[in-house]
Formats: structure tokens, sequence, C-alpha cells
């Protein structure tokens, strides 16, 4: 079931550009990429989590389950399209709302997820007492939990991923492992890096914008519709125009990512897994 | 005396006559909701065909480029509407979850506003209400049916449909057939059965109910098939269409083997019995999610040079069918977008699903994502062009399921990687897309709606309205409404103008031509049909 996540992702007035494409990673974020392949579910945290009022719980379960259940799970466990908020970073670092209250006051735009501006304090520090009262539940649940752990994505073969990589996938056509990868495993593990992989969030495209006059203006791709086409400036300034009134161009190499998916088999992902794992 | 008793007589008479109109006047008499005027709109799809498509002819490609708004109405809500407002008696009904709104059609001034009491449901969405005669029928996030007075939004009685402590929510609006008002349920987070129900509409007493899967625990069963969207309606044949959900455990299919029916299936069922007459599944064995609960769309016409009753559905899973709908016999199985879970379609035009593809420990990467390549809002039937006009989502998406992921209720994990919104023409004769109309990175998500001019109304992925010429997808009108739609629009002819009625984020938009032009153009159906 599902339920409109579509303009979730997108979100309201946040520029439609390319870096939206691929916000679909909606939570990736958030989920706990450890790369210890254990995940954290047998420490007890070193200082035990305040307890909340009932009552407050109470009015936050009752929130909870009216706003946030159909993408985060009615037990917070993760829905559809939201991840599991019991093993969120933002929650673990989370002390008294003073994380998870922005979240839920601004949203994520680039994530998808919609900014709850109406909820009062009262309202969210309930939120955030179930939140951390479910968080405290999970961790002592026994048995396993939903998600994706580092340890799940070790399938594939290093040697056929790195064929692959400078063969069939033509990936060594604008990445190198010494270059812009080098170390790629350090900065992103598990289900991040492979997300990052099948399609990068935030790569904002080159645009040149060629004006009646005949000026040309470069910059980065910030808004384009089927009518208007925005540009961020070098000097950080944007500009806009009806696309009836100008030429442009758009430079989108990460475009290449998205002509990759119809051709990938599910081994092909497996093993440039593996062998991104191994560029530390 | 005799005169004067006489008198007397008749005037009662004529008092009671003129009771008797003024009851009807400003209710909504269901046999009407066969044969809709253009004035009205009388049920969620507007008729009971699901074509979304009006006879109106006063706003045109040659004219569409001079509308504007008529008037905005804002609900002052964080909720998007997600309805499809009804229309009686110039007075439009909408919707966001615990709210109702009674609006003047002219003027888009509010006539009253109904707000159910706050709840533990599901929030999600809300598609809006039902009527019959001068009632309403309004579904809860906690499960409930309201029937509310359309005159001024009292309550005249709430019953229970289903139990929300234990999962289940509705967002669904009913549909009426006679004194059968039809409702389904949601619920995938929990092991439930999915069922539609028949209630009375005046006592709201259950008149029968269609389970769609097995109680919870059957050994070896399914549970789910949910029935959260409005189903359709062949008088002729006295049989609903009804789209039922994915299976639960939703990504895990090792503890449901088989088909699970009646999950993600197309059912024609007795709207006076609830006995099933036959069924069509879209998607066997289903562990992507993917319901198949997309308007089952009625269309008479030809195919392969005979008349015939046929049902179509742009399928989450990727599939446009096309059905005989008087025995569910198939015509067309084939994909509008890229599809790589299937092994083919056997015999009865199902599709098989490839084992290979089902949620795995390391992920397998599948097309169409988790949203599907369109979902619940509506496509449009143009009988003119024989086109089948969605909005479609070409998507990957990422699928993880492991034995620790347990076998209740979601049971795994996915992720989209990547999509996009095109607004496609599919050619019912063949399955053939004729035109695609790019709506942006991400998607859309936005209804159809298609007029006998020539006109196809929807949004795209940044937050335009847009007119679209059917013929062949061009561009001919657009507005920026400041968020995207998840609504699928309406249209009706009031006083001699065409208004197309258009929902985003929280600002219901009613778009007319200036009055000046609207008398120029006048209009082939002067109100009605």
């Amino acid at each position: 079931m599902w339920i409109g996540f579509l303009r979730y992702r997108l979100g309201v007035g946040v520029l439609g550009s390319a870096a939206l494409i691929a916000s679909i990673s909606f939570g990736a974020q958030q989920q706990q990429q450890s790369p210890k392949a254990s995940p954290s579910r047998e420490q007890s945290p070193k200082e035990a989590p305040p307890s909340f009022p009932p009552a407050l719980v109470e009015s936050g379960h009752t929130l909870f389950q009216q706003n946030c259940a159909f993408c985060h799970g009615r037990d917070a466990t993760g829905g559809e399209t939201g991840p599991d908020l019991t093993r969120s970073r933002v929650v673990a670092q989370d002390v008294g709302g003073n994380k998870i209250g922005d979240v839920v006051r601004n949203g994520r735009p680039d994530k998808g997820m919609p900014a709850f501006s109406a909820l009062s304090p009262d309202q969210i520090s309930g939120l955030v007492a179930f939140i951390h009262t479910q968080t405290k539940q999970a961790s002592s649940r026994k048995g396993g939990r939903k998600g994706v752990d580092v340890s799940d994505l070790q399938t594939g073969n290093v040697e056929a991923g790195k064929a692959y990589f400078n063969g069939a996938g033509k990936c060594s056509t604008c990445h190198s492992p010494t270059g812009d990868l080098a170390g790629v495993a350090n900065r992103y593990q598990g289900l991040k890096l492979e997300e990052r992989m099948l399609y990068p969030d935030h790569v904002l495209s080159d645009v040149t914008v060629t004006l009646p006059s005949g000026q040309t203006l470069s910059g980065k791709l910030e808004y384009h519709d089927e009518f208007t086409v925005g540009l961020r400036d070098a000097s950080g300034w944007y500009h806009s125009w009806p696309v009836s009134e100008v030429k442009y161009s758009v430079n989108a190499p990460v475009e290449a990512h998205a002509e990759l998916l119809g051709k990938y088999t599910d081994d092909d992902i497996h093993n440039l897994m593996a062998y991104l794992q191994t560029l530390r | 005396m005799k005169l004067l008793s006489n008198m007397f007589r008749f005037i009662s008479a004529g008092a009671g006559i003129l009771l008797a109109c003024s009851a009807w006047a400003q209710g909504l008499d269901p046999a009407m909701i066969a044969h809709p005027t253009t004035d009205t709109w009388p049920t969620y799809h507007g008729d009971y065909s699901g074509k979304r498509h009006s006879k109106l002819t006063q706003i045109t490609p040659e004219n569409v480029g001079q509308m504007g708004l008529a008037w905005a109405f804002q609900t002052g809500q964080t909720n998007a509407l997600k309805c499809s407002p009804l229309l009686v008696n110039g007075v439009l009904y909408i919707t966001v979850p615990d709210n109702v709104w009674a609006i003047d059609a002219r003027s888009g001034h509010r006539l009253w506003h109904y707000t159910y009491p706050p709840n533990k449901g599901l929030h999600i969405g809300h598609r809006g209400v039902a009527m019959y005669k001068d009632w309403l029928y309004f579904m809860t996030p906690d499960a409930h049916l309201i029937c509310l007075n359309a005159k001024d939004g009292t309550v005249r009685w709430n019953v229970v449909v289903a139990d929300s402590s234990k999962g289940y929510w509705t967002t669904m609006s009913p549909l009426v057939v006679r004194n059968h008002v039809m409702v389904g349920v949601s619920g995938d987070f929990d092991n439930l059965t999915g069922f539609i129900r028949s209630i009375d509409p005046e006592t709201g007493k259950t008149q029968w109910q269609f389970n769609s899967t097995p109680p919870p625990g059957t050994p070896n069963s399914t549970t789910g098939g949910m029935t959260w969207m409005t189903g359709t309606y062949d008088p002729d044949l006295n049989l609903i269409y009804w789209g039922t959900g994915n299976p639960t455990p939703v990504l895990t299919g090792s503890t449901r083997p088989g088909d699970n029916l009646y999950t993600c299936s197309i059912l024609a069922l007795n709207p006076d019995t609830g006995k099933l007459v036959w069924a069509f599944q879209p998607s066997p064995h289903d562990t992507h999610d993917w319901d198949a609960v997309e308007v089952p769309v009625l269309v008479d016409a030809e195919f392969n040079g005979k008349p015939r009753k046929m049902l179509m559905q742009t399928s989450r899973n990727g599939y446009f069918f096309v059905l005989d709908r008087t025995n569910g016999k198939n015509l067309i199985s084939t994909p509008f977008g890229p599809v790589n879970w299937a092994k083919g379609v056997d015999e009865r035009g199902e599709p098989i699903p490839n084992p290979a593809k089902e949620p795995a420990r390391d992920g397998r990467l599948i097309a169409p994502d988790e949203g599907g390549m369109t979902n619940y809002r509506s496509p449009s039937f143009d009988p003119k062009t024989g086109f089948f006009v969605v909005d479609a989502h070409p998507s990957y998406g990422i699928y993880f399921a492991k034995p620790e992921d347990g076998a209740f209720g979601w049971a795994g994990a996915d992720y989209g990687v990547w999509g996009k919104g095109v607004l496609e023409a599919i050619d019912y004769r063949t399955g053939k897309i004729c035109w695609t109309h790019e709506l942006g990175p991400g998607g859309s998500g936005a209804g159809v709606l298609t007029t006998d001019s020539g006109l196809t109304f929807t949004g795209d992925g940044s937050g335009n309205v847009l007119a679209v010429d059917t013929s062949d997808g061009k561009t001919l009108w657009h507005a920026g409404a400041g968020a995207g739609m998840q609504s699928s629009p309406i249209t009706y002819e009031l006083d001699g103008r065409q208004y197309v009625v258009t929902g985003s984020g929280g600002v219901l938009f009613a778009w007319a031509l200036p009055a000046s032009a609207a008398k120029a153009s006048g209009g082939a159906t002067h109100g009605k049909s």
C-alpha cells in the first residue's frame, strides 16, 4: 500500500532539480552503517536513556500514528519508504528532542520527508518521548530487525566487480579508484554506499544558458521544469528564465547511472559493491 | 364545504408533491449515478465507468490558453488534498483525513466544515465522500463509516467498519449502487484480512461482506488484499469491479506459498449479494507491494473488429491489462514501462513472477519501484482517440528481505533508487504507447481527466497544472500551483460556464475561461447530456 510518497519525495517548495531525481535514499543517512558487521543490538547504551511520563508517551503515540506511521511504521521500525527510527542515527544522538525536533519541524525535503511545522513544542515533545520509548523497547527485543546491515552486502566477487567497473559498466569512463573514488569505502558503507553507487544524491548538473542578446551564463542547474530553467552562478546568485526565451544546454553525467539501471544483473551490483568496498 | 374540502385535498396533495420534489432536488437519486449530467460529479470517478472523461466541450484546445483561476479554496490543513470532489446540486464536497467541507461550486465559498474527533488512525490521505439521497458517507482514519447530513454536515450515524487497534485504517470514497454503500479498508503493517463490505445507507447495518483473504493464522496462507480504492460498476451486467492490494507479510513470500488469492486481484462481484463472479490476478504471489487497486476502467468499444465490454487497468506492477469484463478473460497484457520481475505471462494473461526477483538478503534491483509504474490516482480513457492516458512512473528500487525480518507486516525493507514521471497515451487496441509527455524527475503522481473537446488535464512533478492536447500530448496551458497535484481532476458546467477543478497541496483550484470567452464558446452540452 502506498499513498503518495512521490510528492513527499519531491517536497513542496523544493526546486525539482536533477539532484532530486536521486532523493530516494530516504533513510540511508539515518540507518546505522557501522562498518563492523554486527549492529549494536547487543551493546547497551552507556547511559540509560531517560524514561518519559506515560501520558506524554501516549500523546506522542497518537500523533505518531496519525502523522508518521505510514512511512515509519506503526511501531517506528520502518514503514513504506521511511526508515526504521529505532536504528536512526538522528534518534541515537538526540537529547530531549534537540535533533528530532529539527527534523520534524523542517522536514527533510531532499529525502522526501515533509515538514510538520504546525506541531506545537508540546506535541513534538510527545513524539520525541514516543520515539525514544520505542527505540528502547526495540533494542531490548530479541530476534531480528528489519533493515540492511553491512554484512548483508558481502556476496559479490571483487575481481568480477573490478572487471565490470572497467568493462561492461563503463564506470571507468567517469570514475577512478585512485581519483574521485579513492577511499570511497571509508566515506560510505553498506546500503549508503550501494545507493550512491546506483544513483547518487545531490549531484547538481552544469548548465549553460544563452540569452537572446547572445550573452551566456554558466552555473549549476538549480531548477528545471517544462517551463523554467534556473541556475546558480559562481558568485552564488540564482537566475531563472522561461525556457521559451533562452537556449540552454545541460551537462548531466550522473544520468549514466540511470541508464545503467536497465542493464545491471543483480550479480553485477553485488560484484561492483564488493569492488568498491576495497577502495579504502 | 365540499369545495373547500376538495380544495384542501388539492392543496395538500400539491404540498406533498412539492415536499417530495424539494427533498430530491437537494439530494442525489442513486439511479442518476449511472447517467450523470454534466452539472454534477456524483461519485468518486464521476460516473460508474471510471473513465474520468467528460462530454464537456466549452474549454477547447483552441481557447484553453485563456483559462484562468475562477476561485481557490484553502483548507488550511497540513494534509494535502488527495480526494476527488463530489458535485451535486451546485455543492462540492471535499475531504482530508478527519475533515469534510461543503463548498459552493460557483464561488468557492464554504458552506460547512465537519471535523471528526482526534483518533489514532493513520492520517495518510483521504479520497472523498460518497452520496445517497440527502446523505454523505465519510470514512475515518480509525476505520469508521460516518453518515452525514449533506445539508449541514451533522452526524446521522457512525458505525465501526474495522478494528483500528489491530492495524486497519480507512481512506477511501465508498461506492454507492442502489441501496448499497460499499466500503473497503487499508492495513499493511499487520497481517490482516482485507474485505469489501456493503452497508445499508439508511441504517448503517452490514448487508454482506466479501473477504479477499483467509483469517490470519491460516496455515500456508496469505493475509492482506486490502480494498482501499473505489470500484466501478456495470449496471447491465450488475457487477462491481474492485481491485485488491498486496499480500502480507509484504516483502516475504515464504509463509504464503502459491498465488495468494485474492490479493493483487481484480474482482467482479454481485453488488446485491457480494458473490464473486470472476477474478483476474495482475500480480500472483506479489512480494513488491504492488496493489492492484488502480481504477478498473470500463469501456464499451470495438476490439479486433467486434464490440466488446472491456475492463482496462494500468496496474502498479507495470502491466496494462485489457479484459473482457463479462468473464474476466484476458485480451491484452503488456508492460507500459520498464518491468524486470516477471518471466512473461501465462495462458490466462497473468504475469509469472520470477523467483530470482523476490527480495533477498543482498538486495534485488526491481523495476518498477514500490510506488509502482502508476498508483491510485485516476487514469482517463478518451473514447474518440481510444487512448488510455496514465501518469506513469518508470522507476527502480532495491528490495531486501531475510529470515530475521520475520513474517509479519512489512517483513523486509525496500528503497527507491530512481524514477521519473511520464504521461503516456496507450492505444487500448494494441497496448502500444502512442505518445509520451515527460513530467519530471521523481515523478508526478497526479490523476488525469480527458474531455470531449480533445483536452487532457493533469499535473507534473514540479507543481504545474497542465492542459495537453489528447491527440499528441503537447502542452497547451499550464499554471504553477505551488505544490504537486496529489489528486485527480474533475470538471463540470454551471450557468453556462465550464470549470476544471484540481487540488494541489491544501488548496482546491477552480479553473475556467473568462466569462466572456465562456459565453462565446458556448458548449455543446449546455449542462446536460
